[in-house]
Formats: structure tokens, C-alpha cells, sequence
């Protein structure tokens, strides 16, 4: 399986980059990792005409860290967020979802930036941005835009990026104190897409009641999907044994998940709930056992 | 975009090279800078093989354009070595512990490693599955490789196997049986095995098909112009210019109830399955080829399809091939005398179902060949790995309508075959007719996707049986509905399920009265061949009815199995087929493992667990495997054929011995098997052996490897023709020594030693000696014997052999998400007289993992339009060092007593058993549910359906 042919490009700056873009005209694709793109293109499925590799540009790459957020370089791989060095204090779940990407070697070059606009329904990237609200920065040649990251994954494999865009970084809010979490997948084999995944982030009260719930859903629909109403409806709720059990139901009924030939859709709906439950005991028992932890 | 000049630096090398930006970095390593190391399993990023270390760092070698790799240090396999050019401790390991057997994947997992291993040094069990998990390896299952691991990081220690009573015997050996690490290892570790595509012939073209997008078709027209006129494109060719060139390819073999099938070299009139080739480009490489592709305009005039293999049979079904009046192409029946009147009388009938799904063999080197004719010689050569070369040059003679000895047929290293790298394929005949006629060499490298939709297919079985039993559990009679479904065309006799299922259906126990019928149905699928065992849905049959019949009956399953099974005492055991059982021990493995696998303490664990929710079962499968199939076994199976193997020793005037035998290796290690043999045979050091198999002008006519025949055929051959070296070295010595007779001499690691009175003392004779008097000094030699030292010996084995063992596994399944996990697997084996534990190990890892395999991840899925929806190795899948359980193994051997060295041949085995026992295991784990598994493959998707259907069920 062998690629069609393209002319080849390799900007070093994002100027450039857009100077490109401004030229090529339509038939353009922008290479980060290559880890989804190439094997397409060896598919013959996409072939463009000219490709864009922003691999050097050295702005798109790095982590930067602040009391508050983690602002994450577009073209950063995988593996160098699964080993930055102070992602594990202030933000595990980054640094937990990363690990679990394919394998060591498509975590050495796969990126975040590429993994968020091929917007796969049951990718890592896609549900912990949407699990956070990060914010995605996105550049043209004109101007700078800013979506949270509900707005940015649209679709199956399409994200708000237009053609004469880039992704540049992606901010995360850190883990307050105190903040238990959890990512649940179910795949057929380690490395493999999830059939359903379930991220969680919660705080607890002094009291032990619900101070705020994030809860997020993969391969249940054509988006990660966030359990809004379920979380506002949280706050105050003592999280114990049936309220985990409710809420993992009301999650099992959420989206629309579809059928293909690894699981259907109430396969979906099954093991979305068991995820669910162990999703929300996996993160209340972070929350409980913290350094700081009210609930200590 | 044309061309650009690029530098890589790779293994500290500046290296320039000419590439478009579309070349793969895979690609570039291996032709631009002729490092071959490096292999590609799949261009798609999953498999592994191409792993290599950019900026020390491992990566995917086709997931990456070779452009994209300027200004990086790249590292390959390569330059992996220690500072004195010898092992690292990572490859030291790998070669003790026999991790490595066709050694394709070895180079990805070796690099991924070396670079892991430098910032890991103590990783867990856990995280060197993990790291472990991006290399798919289909040979090892991965048990060595992690012992090998494991043992770099020292967290192993030493393991010994449990050696039984029965291994005294062995003793006497001083080749055989010795767990020798393989002498392929020294090429294999390093990256310099020479696989097909690694193989340089300058100036070849490159051969790549166009093949149906629909599973059956009329083929209307083809329009190729501009493919033709395209540069770099040298020609292009269909089934109609082939047909000049080639005969029809007949599979009719003469026996009753099967229709004999015609193919031509390509397709002419209609296609017949999704991935049927179409059209052959041949151009200056494979990048321009598919361009070409992209440019031909096929016509097609879709028809129907059929995908169900009983709907197939319905008259109003679509017709698979045009030549027949129906889809039924092999309808095979037997009964003994009484089955009838036993089914009628029985106190107790039991029935069930068995479906095997299709799979495919998947070995991590997909198919290719290497054509070229000599037109001054009028001569072809073809390197093709192939198990079997010289029937393969036989049948391919034919259909070139060449002469044999106009032929050669050259299997190098091979990356794994599994059964299905034994037909001659219609691709390779169209690229050998090609390449004649060019008088231009062609290769072609079929890609993962071809594999997957169109080299063979396998298993797809549906049974019914029906078993007559009395009220203690006792087999009386057994009769089988066999229909498989064979895909478009026959790649290998469609009888011959049914013909090994005749012989063996009874495994282990004693089955007085069977009868079967076996149809086997054509659909618009790729076509059946043999993988690994077909004939594995036997033990699962067996063991599964035995299940069903303690069920039946209220009773214990090992009390069903005791009352019918065979022990050493039983025999010999004539079958119901009128085959004799010999040299196999049965109860006396289940009773062994039962012990060890303490099955009093697992049966108390279960029923604590069940309290509490937790479902864990047992599954056991008691396997008879038939092994090497001796001429007289073709004979009466009315399959044209021969089971006799040949092998020579040859002698040089130094003294060092050459030997041959009429197999090809796809990774079992024979350059190290049978270097032990001979050796043996012969009386020399292994080490003093060089094996040289796989081409047909050197290695002498023989049958292949296949149906588990290489330790017995091969094995055996090797040994005999040793012991006629040896005979006549000794004479020559005899001779030399002035010495009346050759029983007082021996042969011991190339030295001649007598007795003398009892006592055995080294005479200054060597074999270096000895040849050089054979050679240049004839006159010396006894009277009448020839000069020279070679020797030919061919050795036709008993009809069959056997080997048995018994599988025990125990599976915890996760109720609510339907996952399985197995906890632990043991095999208790007889496989004979060993030639190399390490070797044997290996194959019984290997192939239960593969069982294994196909029972819980492996299918080959059609939607009801015939597309085939599983043509990558995302979709197709097979377990990673993260899925599979650590293998036991308890030998239990005995020496067949009618073989050389009693060997028996095994390697099939392990996927009839695992088949079973996990079957067999998740039926028990899911018995409080009333949830028997008839279907495969046990996905985590399948059994919440089949929970789903039972909740009613009681869940205590």
C-alpha cells in the first residue's frame, strides 16, 4: 500500500505555514504526527496534493505549566505528555491519557494537536479536552480564535479547524486540590480504540457531599459527550452507592452509540454503565485519599 | 512531486539518497540504503515489524516519509550489536530462550527494547507486556520472548520444565533431545536473515494486481491505455494474454464426491470473491504500479452473491463457478455398520453445535515471489517462500507447461507460513508467466490488505452432532453434519476435512460406531486452504460433546471423560476408521493434569466465587493430533500424493558434513532440528552439520513441510541417512584399521572410537580422515566401494503418527462486560522422542496461543453483499502479549515405536486443544446461566448477547 504523490513541504515557522496554505489552493493536507494520516494515505483514501509538515515548527511544540493551566503545544506528542515531568502533580489525568495511545512507538510521534482535529469519536485526546473544556487556539493567517473544545470536535473526524487553519495549542485547567479522577476504556486489545470510554473529574465538600462533577463519554455518539444536566444536578448529592448506580444509568442512555462489527449499540450501553460506576468509585477514592483533601 | 535528493543519517551514517516524498522511511532503509533489517508487516502501523529508533526513540518505519526523517539519527537493527560486534544481553537472551522462531517480528521487538530497556531497566511483568503489546508476533506467542526479557532484567529465575518418567529413554541420545539455541538465531537476531523482499535482483520489475471491489461480477471490459502509456509502466496483462502462457490450473483429484475445479491464471469472465485479482501491472517499482491501478478502468457487471453456506446450496442460489451445476463442490459420506442401529436404541441421545468462523493464517510476512528466466538457459528460477518447494515446482512446471528440471524453486527465510504458503497461487503463476515472457525478472510483495482480503482463508465450519450414550456416560455412537463453507476456488482438495476428521474424529476416547457427512460448499468468499490444524474443530466437537453428555446426565465431566477415554493399557486401538492408535497416552495426561492443575481445589474456588458473583471455569480438551501422513495414508485416502521424505549427507574431502532433507522452514528451527539428527545418525557434533534446505536443485524431492511430518519425516529421513553415513564411515575405517568388523566401532563426535574387550578407546581415525581417503585416495578403500562420500537415503513414514495431549484452562469472564480473561493454561504432552525441547516448546506455545487466537479474537467478517470488512490488521485481530495467559507444560513423552528415534511430530496440537479447552472453559464459567458456547469467536460483544438472551436464567 503506497501513498499517490505530493509535493512535499516543511515550513519552519507558522508565517510560513500560512503563507503556504494562502498559496496551495484546495488540495492540501497538514502533517503533524502521521500516525492516522499516513496510513490513509498509503490507503489511497486521501490523497492530496500537497503536504504541509508542521513538525519543525517550534512554537507548536512544548508544555508550559502555570498555577492554573497547562497550556499544551498542537504538534507536542503523546509520549512527551505522558512523561512530563510536572504533569503527574498537577494534572494526572493528562499525563494517564496519554499513556494509554496506541503503543510506545505511535506515542513517539503521534501528536495531541493531530490526534484533537482527526477528532476520532473514540479516541483519548477528544474526550479529556471535552471532559475539561480546554481551549483550543486556532490560528489563520488573519486572525486567532479561541473554542472551548465542545465547539472545536464537531463531528466524526471533523473538528471546527478550516483548511486555511492550524490548531496551535490547547490549554487545560489544572486539577484543583482535593480533585479525584478517572479515565475507564473497554478495548479489545490494549492499545486498540475504545469501544466506550468514560473520563470523570470531582471535588467533594468538607461534609462529603458533591462540590462539582465533570462526566464525559466516548463512543457513545458521533462526540465525547458531556453529562451536563447530570452534573449540574450533582452539586450537593452525596455520592453513594445509588446515586452511582443512578447516574451510570442515566449515562448508559445518553447519545446515540452506534453498531459496527467489534460491538453494537446496547453492547455500548452495557458497558458504558459498568464503566460509568467504575469510573465515578475509581475518582470518589482519588477524591477521598488526597494530600489535602477535606474528606481526608 | 519528482524526486528530491535527501540525507539520512542512519546508524551513524550520512547516506544520500534519490526519493519522491512519498516513500515510506521502511522503504527508503531498505532498498535506498540496502539495510534489510528492517521488515513491514503492514503499512498501517500496527503489526510492529518496522520498528526503528529516530532520535533513539521507537517508531513506526511505515508511518513516516522517508523526507520527514532529514536531520534525525535513525538507528535500525542493524546496529544493534555489543562493543566487540557480538550479542547484546537482550539478543544473548533471546537466542537461549528461544524467543524468536521465524524471527520477521524479532528486529522491531529487538529495537524497541534496546531503546526501553536503556531508560527502563527494571520494568514489571506488566509494563514489558505493555511495551511488548505494539509488536505482534504470530509464531512465539509471545511466552519466550517475555521469558527472554525477563531475563535481561534478571527478574526470572531459572525455570526448569518438568521432565516425566518416559524421558530415561532419551538418554541414549546425544543430539537428540538436547536443548540446543538455534544456529538460525546467528542471522535472524541481527536483521541479516535474506526474506524474499530482501533478496536484491537488479533490474526487476515490480508486479502489482488490481483487484475486484465486488465479491462476484462479470467482467465486462478493461480499459488500460493509460495505464500502458504511463512512465515506468512496462507492461500490463489480464487473464486473457496469461491464458497464452499458462494451463488451466486443475485441482480435480480423483476420488469420490468431489467435483474436480479449474481456474486460470487470472479471471476472465467474471470475478468471484472481493480481492479476486483482475489485472497485473509491472512496472519500474510498486509506488508507480499502483499508480497504473489507479488509471485502469474495469467494467464490471455486478451479479448476486452468496456468503451463507446453506444458502448456497439452494438451487436458486447464485453460482460460485460456472463449470459446476451447483455450489456443492465435495460431498463425502461414512458410516460403520452399526451407527444406525445404535442411534436407535440408545438410552441417551445428545445433540450440539459447533461453528468455527473464518479465519485467515496471517503469518507477519505476507506472500511474494521473485521470477526470472534465463532465456539463454531457457531456465526459471523463483524464489517464493513456500513449505513445500518441490511439489510446488512440480505443479508450476505444469502450468507453464516447462519441464521440472527447467524449474528451481528457492525458499529462503520465510516469515512464518501456517498452511498458507503451500498452493501455487495464481498471483505467483502470473508473475513466473509474466517474467517468461518479459525475459525480464518480476517480483511482487503482496501488501497486509491483499493478505487479508485475498491470499486463503480457512476454517468456517458448522457441525451438528448427534451422540448415543448409555446412562453412565458411556460413548456408544457418534454421527457429524459437517458443512464448511470453501470460499470461490479450491486452493487445496476440498475433501480434505473430511478425510482427516474420518481418521480422527475419536481422538482419545473410544468411539465404537460414527458416521459422517461432510459437504463443502463454494460462496463468493477468498478461498479455503489449510491453516494449522484444520482439522482443530475435532477436539472441540469431542470434548464439547462430552461436556454436553455430563450435562445430559448429571454427571462430572472427568468422570464422563474417564469412562471413555484411552490409556496406554487400551492399546492397540483400532479405531472406527480401521486406523490403529499406538504409542499414545491419554488418560494418563488428563490424569496428570488434573493433579497439577489441582482440579479438586479449582472446583471449591468456584463454587466460593459463584457466591459472590464471580464466574470462573474450566475448560478441558483431550487431543489426538495425527501427524505425518506416510505415502500409504494418500493411497487410501485416494488424495495423489506421497508422504515419503528424502535426505542426503554429504562429506567434503575436509571432513565437514553437509546434509539436506526435502523440507522448507517457515521458522521451526530445521537448520538446528536437523543438524541434531544427522548428527546423531552420524555420529558428528550438530555443529559439524550444515543444513541446506529449500531449494529445489540442491535439497532432494520431498514433501514438505506441513501437517506436523517435519520431526518424524524430516526428522527421521535426516537420522536414517546419518546412520547410513555412519555405516560407511565406519567400514572405511574398518578398513583403514585393519579391523575384521564395524560392531566394535563407533562413530562419536567425528572421531572413530573402538571396543576393545568391552572398553571403548578414540583411535587417531576422524572423519576428516576417512573423506580424504574416499576422496583422493580410493585405491584405500574397502573392495568395491564407490569413491566419494555421499549419501542418499528416502524414508517412507508409517501411514500416521501420533501425539496426545490434554489442555486445561481456566477463564475468569467479567459477566457485565463480557470479557474473558484466562487465568491459567497447561498442556500435558506426549509428542515422542524429542529432537530439541526448545524448539518443541516453542510450537506448543505457538500453537495454543493460535488457538487461543482464533477462539476469542480472530475473524474474518463478509457483510451479506460479500465484502470482506476485515482488511486490516485493526479489524482482523490477533492477541498481543497483553491478551495471552503464560503457558504450562508438563511432558509426558513416549517413543513411537515404528519411527527413527521414535519421534512422532507434533505442532498442530496446541490450536485443536486450546479451541477446546477455552470453549469448554467458558461454557463452564457460564453454567449457572445456562450459556453453552456454539460459536466463535468468543468476543466480549457476543457473550453479553448471549447473557443477555438468558437473563431469565438463574443467576445462582
Amino acid at each position: 500500500m503506497k501513498s499517490g504523490k505530493f509535493t512535499y513541504h516543511e515550513p519552519t515557522t507558522l508565517t510560513a505555514a500560512f503563507q503556504l496554505l494562502a498559496e496551495l489552493g484546495d488540495d492540501v493536507k497538514i502533517i503533524a504526527g502521521g500516525q492516522s494520516l499516513i496510513p490513509v494515505m498509503n490507503l489511497r483514501l486521501a490523497q492530496p496534493e500537497h503536504l504541509i509538515d508542521i513538525n519543525t515548527i517550534q512554537e507548536l511544540i512544548g508544555i508550559k505549566e502555570t498555577n492554573e493551566h497547562i497550556t499544551v503545544g498542537a504538534v507536542t506528542c503523546h509520549a512527551d505528555i505522558e512523561t512530563a515531568f510536572g504533569l503527574k502533580a498537577a494534572c494526572p489525568i493528562l499525563p494517564e491519557a496519554a499513556r494509554r495511545i496506541g503503543h510506545l512507538a505511535i506515542r513517539n510521534r503521534g501528536t495531541i494537536g493531530g490526534s484533537l482535529v482527526n477528532a476520532d469519536p473514540a479516541a483519548e485526546w477528544p474526550l479529556i479536552a471535552i471532559l475539561m473544556d480546554a481551549e483550543m487556539t486556532i490560528h489563520s493567517g488573519q486572525e486567532v480564535r479561541i473554542l472551548s473544545a465542545r465547539d472545536f470536535i464537531q463531528s466524526v473526524y471533523t473538528s471546527a479547524v478550516e483548511e486555511y487553519e492550524i490548531l496551535t495549542t490547547i490549554q487545560f485547567p489544572v486539577l484543583k486540590t482535593g480533585e479525584g479522577w478517572s479515565i475507564q476504556q473497554i478495548c479489545r486489545r490494549v492499545g486498540d480504540f475504545a469501544i466506550v470510554a468514560v473520563a470523570v473529574t470531582l471535588r467533594l465538600q468538607q461534609d462529603g457531599t458533591l462540590k462539582h462533577l465533570r462526566l464525559c463519554l466516548g463512543g457513545m455518539d458521533v462526540t465525547p459527550l458531556r453529562m451536563t444536566m447530570v452534573e449540574k444536578d450533582a452539586v450537593g448529592k452525596i455520592p453513594d452507592a445509588a446515586w452511582i448506580e443512578d447516574t451510570s444509568k442515566s449515562a448508559s442512555k445518553m447519545g446515540s452509540p452506534g453498531s459496527d462489527m467489534h460491538a453494537n449499540a446496547i453492547y455500548r450501553q452495557e458497558i458504558c454503565e459498568v464503566l460509568t460506576t467504575k469510573a465515578l468509585n475509581e475518582a470518589l477514592h482519588r477524591a477521598r485519599k488526597q494530600e489535602g483533601s477535606p474528606y481526608g | 512531486m519528482d524526486k528530491v535528493s535527501i540525507s539520512l543519517n542512519i546508524n551513524g551514517h550520512d547516506q544520500e539518497m534519490l526519493v519522491e516524498p512519498r516513500k515510506l522511511l521502511s522503504d527508503a532503509i531498505r532498498e535506498d540504503a540496502r539495510l534489510t533489517g528492517t521488515h513491514v508487516g503492514c503499512e498501517h502501523g500496527v503489526c510492529g515489524a518496522c520498528t526503528v529508533l529516530i532520535d533513539g526513540r521507537p517508531q513506526r518505519s511505515c508511518l513516516t516519509f522517508a523526507i520527514q526523517a532529514q536531520g534525525k539519527s535513525i538507528h535500525t537493527i542493524e546496529s544493534v550489536e555489543n562493543k566487540t560486534g557480538g550479542y547484546t544481553p537482550l539478543q544473548q537472551a533471546l537466542h537461549e530462550e528461544h524467543g524468536l522462531q521465524c524471527g520477521f517480528c524479532t528486529p522491531g521487538i529487538i529495537v524497541t527494547f534496546e531503546a526501553y530497556l536503556k531508560d527502563h531497566p527494571n520494568p514489571s511483568d506488566a509494563e514489558i507486556r505493555d511495551v511488548l503489546s505494539g509488536n505482534l508476533c504470530r509464531c512465539t506467542g509471545y511466552q519466550n520472548i517475555i521469558k527472554a526479557i525477563k531475563k535481561v532484567v534478571a527478574v526470572l529465575p531459572e525455570v526448569q520444565t518438568e521432565i516425566e518418567a518416559g524421558d530415561e529413554y532419551f538418554t541414549d541420545f546425544t543430539s537428540i533431545g538436547k536443548r540446543m539455541p538455534r544456529r538460525e538465531d546467528h542471522r535472524l537476531l541481527r536483521g541479516q536473515g535474506r526474506y524474499l523482499d530482501d533478496i536484491e535482483v537488479p533490474g526487476a520489475l515490480h508486479a502489482c494486481f488490481l483487484r475486484s471491489p465486488h465479491a462476484h461480477a462479470k467482467i465486462v471490459s478493461i480499459e488500460m491505455d493509460e495505464a500502458k502509456s504511463m512512465p515506468g509502466v512496462e507492461a500490463v496483462f489480464t487473464g486473457k494474454e496469461l491464458v497464452e502462457w499458462t494451463t488451466t490450473m486443475r485441482m480435480a483429484p480423483p476420488i469420490d464426491g468431489i467435483k474436480p475445479v479449474e481456474m486460470t491464471a487470472l479471471p476472465i469472465d467474471k470475478v468471484r470473491f472481493h480481492g479476486d485479482p483482475v489485472v497485473c501491472v509491472v512496472a519500474t517499482d510498486r509506488y508507480v504500479a499502483e499508480d497504473a491501478i489507479e488509471c485502469i478502468d474495469v467494467e464490471y457487471e455486478p451479479l448476486d452473491a452468496v456468503t451463507d453456506m446453506f444458502k448456497a446450496q439452494d438451487s436458486q442460489s447464485p453460482l460460485v463457478d460456472d463449470m459446476l451445476d451447483s455450489n456443492l463442490v465435495s460431498h463425502q459420506t461414512f458410516s460403520t455398520d452399526g451407527i444406525d442401529a445404535i442411534m436407535e436404541d440408545a438410552e441417551h441421545i445428545v445433540e450440539c453445535r459447533f461453528a468455527e468462523h473464518r479465519q485467515t493464517q496471517l503469518p507477519i510476512e505476507t506472500r511474494g515471489i521473485i521470477a526470472q528466466w534465463d532465456q539463454g538457459r531457457e531456465h526459471l528460477t523463483l524464489h517464493v517462500g513456500n513449505q513445500a518447494p518441490h511439489p510446488y515446482r512440480t505443479v508450476i512446471a505444469g502450468w507453464l507447461e516447462l519441464k521440472e528440471s527447467q524449474v528451481t524453486v528457492i525458499s529462503p527465510d520465510v516469515g512464518g507460513g501456517f498452511g498458507q504458503k503451500i498452493a501455487v497461487y495464481r498471483e505467483e503463476l502470473t508473475v513466473a508467466a509474466i517474467a517468461r515472457h518479459l525475459k525480464r525478472p518480476v517480483r511482487w510483495r503482496e501488501d497486509r490488505m491483499e493478505n487479508l482480503l485475498a491470499a486463503c482463508h480457512a476454517r468456517e465450519d458448522t457441525v451438528r452432532t448427534r451422540a448415543a450414550v448409555d446412562g453412565d456416560g458411556k460413548l456408544l455412537g457418534l454421527t457429524l453434519e459437517i458443512t464448511e463453507d470453501f470460499g470461490a476456488y479450491c486452493f487445496y482438495p476440498a475433501n480434505y476435512l473430511a478425510r482427516v476428521i474420518a481418521m480422527i474424529i475419536s481422538g482419545p476416547y473410544r468411539l465404537p460406531q460414527y458416521a459422517y457427512d461432510v459437504k463443502v460448499v463454494l460462496t463468493n468468499k477468498c478461498g479455503n486452504g489449510p491453516m494449522r490444524a484444520p482439522m482443530a474443530i475435532t477436539s472441540w466437537i469431542m470434548d464439547g460433546t462430552i461436556e454436553a453428555i455430563a450435562k445430559h446426565l448429571s454427571l462430572d465431566p472427568v468422570a464422563v471423560r474417564r469412562t471413555n477415554m484411552l490409556s496406554e493399557r487400551d492399546l492397540p486401538y483400532t479405531m472406527p476408521s480401521g486406523e490403529v492408535l499406538e504409542d499414545v497416552n491419554p488418560l494418563e495426561t488428563l490424569e496428570r493434569g488434573l493433579e497439577a492443575f489441582d482440579y479438586q481445589a479449582f472446583r471449591k474456588h468456584q463454587n466460593a466465587d459463584r457466591t459472590q458473583k464471580v464466574y470462573r471455569g474450566i475448560g478441558i480438551c483431550a487431543v489426538v493430533e495425527s501427524t505425518t501422513y506416510g505415502s500409504k495414508f494418500y493411497k487410501s485416502a485416494g488424495i495423489p500424493g506421497s508422504g515419503h521424505e528424502a535426505a542426503w549427507v554429504k562429506v567434503e574431502p575436509s571432513g565437514v558434513v553437509r546434509a539436506s532433507v526435502g523440507l522448507a522452514s517457515t521458522g521451526q528451527g530445521y537448520e538446528t532440528a536437523f543438524a541434531q539428527t544427522v548428527a546423531e545418525g552420524f555420529g558428528v557434533h550438530p555443529d559439524d552439520v550444515r543444513i541446506e534446505i529449500g531449494n529445489t536443485d540442491v535439497a532432494p524431492y520431498g514433501m514438505g513441510s506441513r501437517g506436523s511430518r517435519g520431526a518424524t519425516a524430516g526428522g527421521g529421513a535426516a537420522y536414517l541417512v546419518g546412520l547410513k553415513a555412519q555405516k560407511k564411515a565406519l567400514t572405511i575405517a574398518a578398513k583403514l584399521l585393519n579391523i575384521d568388523t564395524i560392531d566394535e566401532l563407533s562413530m562419536r563426535h567425528g572421531k572413530v572410537w573402538h571396543r576393545n574387550k568391552g572398553a571403548w578407546t578414540e583411535t587417531p581415525l576422524g572423519l576428516p580422515d576417512i573423506a580424504r581417503v574416499a576422496y583422493f585416495n580410493p585405491a584405500e578403500l574397502p573392495e568395491g566401494m564407490e569413491p566419494g562420500f555421499e549419501i542418499f537415503k528416502a524414508y517412507d513414514p508409517p501411514p500416521m503418527t501420533y501425539s496426545n495431549s490434554t489442555h486445561f484452562c481456566e477463564v475468569l469472564v467479567n459477566i457485565g462486560t463480557g470479557q474473558v480473561n484466562i487465568e491459567r493454561y497447561l498442556i500435558v504432552e506426549n509428542c515422542g522422542t524429542v529432537i530439541n525441547p526448545l524448539i518443541v516448546e516453542g510450537q506448543q506455545h505457538g500453537s495454543v496461543i493460535m488457538g487461543i487466537s482464533g477462539t476469542l479474537f480472530e475473524h474474518v467478517i463478509y457483510d451479506d453483499t460479500g465484502q470482506n470488512l476485515t482488511g486490516s490488521l485493526a479489524d482482523y485481530l490477533i492477541p498481543t502479549a497483553c491478551e495471552v495467559p503464560d503457558i504450562d507444560i508438563i511432558q509426558m513423552n513416549t517413543p513411537n515405536k515404528n519411527t527413527p528415534a521414535g519421534i512422532k511430530g507434533m505442532a498442530e496440537g496446541g490450536v485443536m486443544g486450546a479451541i477446546g479447552a477455552v470453549s469448554n472453559a467458558v461454557s463452564d464459567a457460564l453454567a449457572p446461566f445456562n450459556i453453552t458456547i456454539e460459536e466463535h469467536p468468543i468476543s466480549p460483544n457476543s457473550l453479553r448477547a448471549l447473557l443477555r438472551k438468558n437473563h431469565k436464567g438463574l443467576l445462582q
